[in-house]
């Protein structure tokens, strides 16, 4: 019989989010990772798969109700877990536990751990340090995010093995940031309607694994690239009205 | 004769050091400098006082003019809004650090400078300002050299050296109009002329920390781009020490310019 739990973990950049994406393409079910200060890949593929049911960390007691009631449920473990303090969690339900694990390297620390081992990145590397910030209600200018971003994959705030992030535009739109040391850095735009009316509502943040992080520096950084209340309005009111005239065009 | 031209130099002594010994060694009769001599480095009293103790012909850059005159931005100055924060930093840190020597030295150069059939400038003939870029369009290119009177125009201010050639242009105007009886249409051939961008002494932006500059040879019109390594470390370490922004200090290392780009060849400055 199928597991209703697949726990999914891995190095940071290693694909847990891409490989649960893969399984939501074939069954929408449920998505819940836990302790994550800033929910970036729940609202990346929120915005993806609008079927599939998310729960925030405080929405724990409904998570046990409704894998109570059948609901099968991928468990996304952020590499800041300790993943020995879950593993009594996990033990209580019927849970599967996938590590996903760099390519070409040696799977035998996670052997004990997972019931099942993927091939996942090869460029997926260590890191010690994390830093995360909650960015809701910033919009960036889109020409200062492509400098921040080259400058902080590149390593001018310190070594990066892992960023990602979600951004809001001047234009209303919202951005999905990634980077994984070794790989050309992309953003992708989200699946979401253009925030028109003052600073978005919805969640942003920024989440960066590497060594010897400045993080003041970076989020002095990140701040210097977001707009004022004005330039906001400014923006807005610009492209409403050219909406307005392709809707009439 | 053999003429060296440079740019940009941006209060980075250890590369003007070695730009002038390079210079010295390819044996160049006259140097020409066509601005910037401050903004984002941290010599720049250093460098006004180098350039004025040899004498270099010197024209005014847009960071000398905004120093002297204080900043009016342009859309091209500032490509993005971290870039504009970051040149606000890097002018309110050299308006401080300048000395009134400086400013003084800084307020008199000329917009641009003339030998026989050359011109120096340091954005374009209209404005210190203004990006002569390479992908300009033809017509706008060949219009700025004509207003010149020269045959070759040096230009600095993208950071990246170029020669662009305008290899007898044939200019096409039509005239239409309510005070014009029916279209005239009138033609020219334009003359051979050059745009040569001598690059960056001190803040290059092709990739490398290296200095650039041109070497110009008259009777030849022969044009050799020369490209010097020196102890970048040492500016990269005075930017730090001296509470410019660390992050000019990476680029540097890097060659990449710290905050402006222009992007767009079809942007005409307004400022």
């Amino acid at each position: 019989m199928k597991q209703l739990i697949t726990a999914v973990a891995g190095l940071p950049g290693v694909g847990k989010t891409d490989w649960i994406r893969q399984q939501f393409t074939q069954k929408p079910t449920l998505y819940f990772s836990p302790a994550t200060r800033v929910g970036i890949d729940q609202t990346r593929l929120a915005a993806e798969f609008p079927s599939v049911q998310f729960l925030a960390d405080d929405q724990q007691a409904q998570l046990w109700n409704l894998l109570a009631s059948g609901v099968t449920a991928y468990l996304e473990l952020g590499y800041h877990l300790d993943l020995a303090q879950i593993a009594p969690i996990l033990d209580t339900r019927d849970c599967h536990r996938v590590a996903i694990v760099p390519a070409r390297r040696q799977a035998a620390d996670w052997e004990e751990w997972a019931d099942e081992i993927v091939e996942g990145s090869s460029t997926a590397t260590d890191a010690t340090a994390l830093w995360v910030a909650n960015t809701t209600g910033h919009v960036i200018d889109p020409d200062s995010l492509e400098v921040f971003w080259d400058e902080l994959t590149q390593g001018a705030y310190g070594t990066v093995s892992r960023a990602k992030g979600i951004f809001e535009l001047a234009d209303g739109l919202s951005v999905y940031g990634d980077f994984v040391a070794g790989r050309k850095p992309q953003f992708d735009e989200l699946n979401l309607p253009r925030w028109l009316e003052g600073r978005p509502q919805r969640l942003s943040g920024i989440e960066v694994w590497g060594n010897q992080l400045d993080e003041n520096a970076i989020a002095q950084t990140f701040q210097d690239c977001c707009l004022s209340d004005a330039a906001i309005r400014h923006y807005q009111q610009q492209v409403k009205e050219m909406l307005i005239e392709e809707a009439i065009t | 004769m053999k003429l060296a031209v440079m740019s940009c130099i941006h209060g980075n002594l250890p590369a003007l050091n070695a730009v002038l010994a390079d210079i010295a060694q390819q044996k160049a009769d006259k140097i020409y400098c066509v601005g910037d001599l401050v903004g984002y480095g941290p010599y720049p009293n250093e460098v006004v006082e180098r350039i004025r103790t040899l004498n270099i012909p010197t024209c005014a850059g847009c960071w000398d003019e905004d120093v002297v005159e204080g900043l009016n931005a342009c859309d091209c100055s500032y490509p993005s809004l971290l870039a504009e924060k970051r040149g606000m930093a890097a002018h309110a840190w050299t308006n401080q650090e300048v000395t009134p020597e400086t400013r003084e030295f800084l307020a008199q150069l000329p917009h641009s400078l003339h030998e026989g059939n050359l011109c120096f400038v340091h954005g374009s003939p209209y404005s210190a300002h203004e990006y002569l870029l390479p992908e300009m369009d033809a017509f706008v290119a060949m219009e700025r050299v004509l207003s010149t009177g020269a045959d070759v125009l040096f230009c600095g201010h993208t950071h990246v050296p170029y020669v662009r050639s305008l290899d007898n242009g044939q200019l096409q105007i039509r005239i239409t109009g309510p005070s014009v009886d029916s279209e005239q249409q009138l033609n020219f051939t334009a003359p051979f002329k050059q745009i040569v961008n001598v690059g960056s002494v001190g803040e290059p932006r092709h990739g490398r920390p290296n200095a650039t500059y041109v070497l110009y040879d008259t009777e030849t019109q022969q044009v050799a781009l020369r490209e010097v390594a020196y102890d970048y470390q040492k500016t990269c370490a005075a930017i730090v020490e001296k509470g410019l922004p660390p992050i000019f200090a990476w680029r540097l290392a890097r060659g990449l310019e710290y905050a402006e780009k222009a992007e767009d060849p079809t942007h005409v400055c307004v400022r």
